[in-house]
């Protein structure tokens, strides 16, 4: 039940009426119910794993915060990441790590018939797990009380505009919202409704049409240039910013409209100009999470540089490998701890940008640092993105084709929302169109109807991070 | 209400404005540009308009299209048969024709080369007679009317599995009544909308998406062209696939009394080649409750044109003993690539020398 079918509209049509009609109590009654719902209509044999990931983490947390001893503590706190990476590591990671086993005794001549078992990777587990394990973790610093309600946890972490692609929530933003009655407010509903469209835009116009380009090039069907690998992954770039970007948006917007505020996930990540802010303004919500649960306990920059650049990469190569079970996703993460450990030797540097063309210049390099990271994301192997490097390192001519194919159909469909993120760029504010004259802000209401009514794909696509 | 008065000059200023940058742009089907290749013609319902040429340019290729005197896909005209020339002509419907590809890298114009490559005492002159959106019952008005003309000495029917036991279903009665039958004028309101909806290519393409809504609302299942190969097809691919056998009936017998022979080439779906779609597709249907059966269409073809006693190629084998057989079709379009194109023409050669010795 992707936010974009009939099916959802259907669904939140209802939830949201129901919802305007009942108390608080019941709305979070209904929040739960929905949103179990909501996870059965992808698969509800994996529902179980959902309820009992709340039940133990909810238990979990309440004996942390009784416990004095900080040894029964620590114990508790391992049990609790045990419990939620074991499950997350079995069904993300088991076939992976087992076939790599057996290929890596295989090359010294040992025979090895790991066990092998179709697992089938149940959706959101990676959003709502690092959900979970952060609260539990957040209790134990004692930076958050434990709730005391099982049914608002249990809102907390099923909550369905979050529950498969994220945002990562933190329990000190969301809980508190869950706990007390909400009120709706008139600009709530204007930002929600903008959002939503907004978002809808994103993943209809913007990354359902790039996807068609991607795929002519990365589908491995065809011999391409180097020319085509190099729109491509332009456009990639745009496909994955738009799909996840807009399905942040729709969460959004819609959660406005229930009156709980939610994290901003992205904030223009193609207009920075070095890695380190990259990271914060991409999935800002991971990236915080990998932070404050990974490279900070890690030691952080405090050491030697070489040990923040060490904590910087292990944290990225930890990164990719929680977008998927791939030798691709950890070459990329790899990739990213290696952009990271150089820009932040250059910044050390501390090289002065005088000039507006230096900065415009830095971005643009930049921006292709990030592309190459999301062309390794994107290849369907690691021989693919050998392949596909010599051919941007040989043959960078953009032939007539490669004009007509692809560039200017990328541009086509990349210009409306370039325009707009301009200009919310200027404003700092994701929100500023709503601020725009009127007869300028109905343009734009329009604008955006109609591309999504004319060239918008319809045909349903799923969302690319509900894989992760 | 002024706000509403706003809203709504803005809308119509930007419908104008995408109607003109569409009307500009093209790359679709529904453009004027590439409407404008076809033209109504009561004989046979639509056809190719003679001296027609567009430039499509959609996200997986970028053709120049031309229609020669005659009507058919060519950049040269047609006239009287030369001393020596031997005329082979390939009726079909759009894998046929083929604008996803340039002229010269249709498998017509391969099998072309192909053929003069091998006999330098006879001239070979292969003719593109596919037409978009044609169906058996089309193909033998469009070969009565047009292309008999043109003095083939080979008929190559190129019959496209998936859809043409219901499409000649559609059309039984113009074998009858020798061409489509007048328009109807019942519903004159419908007529209106219909008209507007053709004239606008904005209106077309909220239609198309109005109609993948309605069709996600009705549910998964087979869309009709696959129920070809659904495990218990509905009467109308049965009895589509006899009014196919006597269209093609037809064409062989008239092209045997002007001392032509006749050939039938079997081309599969995408799905056939291609098992990740055919993984898709099989799903989608087991979705709606039916079965589909991947070979099922080509064998109930050849099965229901056995009886003609025609030499008949089948190209799924061909096709699917291809090392890189994903690669023979287009993605977001289910047309032959050039690759495609190349693998069909080189089967065509060997057809045709089959059926043409040297000396006959």
């Amino acid at each position: 039940m992707v936010f974009t079918s009939l099916h959802f509209v259907a669904f939140f049509v209802v939830v949201y009426a129901l919802y305007r009609a009942v108390p608080h109590r019941a709305q979070n009654w209904l929040l739960v119910v929905a949103s179990y719902y909501f996870y059965a209509a992808w698969d509800w044999r994996f529902l179980s794993l959902l309820i009992g990931s709340t039940v133990v983490d909810y238990a979990v947390a309440q004996a942390i915060e009784r416990a004095d001893d900080p040894v029964r503590r620590k114990r508790l706190l391992w049990l609790s990441l045990a419990f939620n990476f074991g499950i997350l590591g079995f069904f993300k990671y088991f076939n992976f790590f087992a076939d790599g086993l057996a290929a890596m005794f295989a090359t010294i001549g040992w025979r090895l018939d790991p066990v092998t078992v179709n697992v089938i990777l149940p959706i959101g587990i990676s959003f709502y797990t690092f959900m979970t394990v952060s609260y539990v973790i957040d209790v134990y610093r004692r930076e958050i009380p434990a709730s005391r309600s099982l049914l608002d946890f249990a809102v907390f972490v099923a909550y369905f505009p979050h529950l498969v692609a994220g945002p990562i929530l933190r329990a000190s933003l969301l809980l508190p919202q869950i706990a007390t009655v909400r009120r709706i407010s008139r600009t709530q509903i204007t930002e929600g409704l903008w959002l939503m469209a907004w978002g809808v835009f994103q993943k209809m116009f913007v990354a359902d049409n790039l996807a068609a380009l991607v795929d002519a090039v990365f589908g491995g069907g065809a011999s391409p240039r180097g020319g085509d690998v190099l729109v491509a992954t332009w456009a990639f770039a745009f496909q994955i910013y738009g799909d996840f970007a807009g399905y942040s948006n729709m969460a959004r917007g819609m959660s406005k409209l229930m009156g709980i505020e939610l994290n901003v996930n992205f904030r223009f990540p193609y207009f920075v100009t070095s890695p380190q802010a990259f990271w914060r303004h991409w999935h800002i919500s991971l990236s915080t999470w990998l932070r404050d649960y990974l490279y900070i306990p890690l030691g952080g920059n405090r050491g030697t540089s070489f040990e923040t650049k060490r904590n910087l990469f292990l944290t990225m190569v930890l990164g990719g490998l929680w977008h998927g079970a791939a030798w691709t996703f950890v070459l990329w993460g790899v990739y990213q701890g290696l952009v990271l450990g150089v820009a932040r030797g250059i910044a050390d540097l501390r090289i002065p940008l005088r000039h507006t063309w230096q900065k415009v210049a830095l971005g643009v390099l930049m921006f292709h640092v990030t592309c190459y990271g999301w062309l390794i994301f994107r290849a369907q192997s690691a021989s693919q993105v050998v392949d596909f490097t010599g051919r941007l390192a040989t043959d960078l001519a953009m032939t007539a084709t490669t004009w007509q194919t692809l560039l200017v159909p990328f541009l086509l469909i990349v210009s409306p929302l370039l325009v707009v993120h301009i200009y919310q760029a200027r404003h700092g504010d994701e929100l500023a169109v709503l601020q725009l004259p009127i007869a300028v802000r109905y343009a734009v209401y329009g604008a955006v109807g109609w591309l999504v009514l004319v060239f918008g794909n319809f045909q349903g696509g799923e969302f690319i991070y509900f894989q992760f | 209400m002024r706000r509403i008065g706003l809203l709504v000059v803005i809308l119509a200023a930007q419908f104008a404005a995408l109607e003109a940058g569409l009307r500009w742009y093209g790359g679709s089907e529904a453009s004027p540009a590439f409407q404008q290749l076809f033209m109504q013609d009561p004989r046979v319902g639509h056809r190719l308009r003679p001296g027609a040429a567009a430039r499509y340019t959609t996200a997986e290729f970028s053709t120049d299209i031309s229609i020669n005197a005659q009507g058919v896909r060519d950049d040269a005209p047609i006239g009287p048969k030369a001393v020596g020339e031997r005329r082979v002509v390939i009726l079909g419907d759009s894998l046929v024709l083929s604008v996803q590809v340039d002229l010269a890298q249709t498998f017509a114009k391969q099998l072309e080369r192909g053929l003069n490559a091998g006999d330098g005492a006879t001239t070979w002159r292969v003719i593109n007679a596919g037409v978009q959106g044609y169906g058996p019952v089309d193909e033998w008005l469009f070969y009565q009317h047009v292309v008999d003309g043109l003095e083939p000495d080979l008929v190559l029917t190129m019959v496209f599995v998936g859809n043409d036991a219901v499409e000649a279903y559609d059309k039984q009665t113009w074998i009858d009544t020798d061409g489509p039958p007048a328009a109807a004028t019942a519903d004159a309101a419908a007529s209106l909308a219909r008209r507007v909806t053709r004239s606008s290519m904005v209106l077309q393409n909220v239609r198309l998406r109005w109609d993948l809504l309605k069709s996600a609302v009705e549910g998964p299942g087979a869309e009709r062209p696959l129920t070809s190969y659904l495990a218990s097809p509905p009467p109308d691919v049965i009895n589509g696939l006899a009014v196919s056998r006597r269209a093609f009936g037809l064409i062989a017998e008239r092209a045997a009394a002007r001392g032509a022979r006749t050939g039938l080439v079997l081309m599969p779906a995408r799905f056939q080649t291609d098992d990740a779609d055919y993984e898709r597709l099989r799903a989608i249907v087991a979705a709606g409750g039916d079965t589909l059966v991947r070979d099922a269409a080509t064998e109930r073809f050849r099965d229901a044109l056995t009886p003609l006693a025609l030499p008949m190629l089948d190209l799924l084998p061909i096709l699917r003993k291809q090392p890189d057989r994903h690669a023979l079709f287009f993605q977001e379009n289910v047309h032959l690539t050039p690759r495609g194109h190349t693998v069909v023409g080189e089967a065509l050669v060997a057809f045709v020398r089959s059926l043409t010795p040297p000396g006959d």
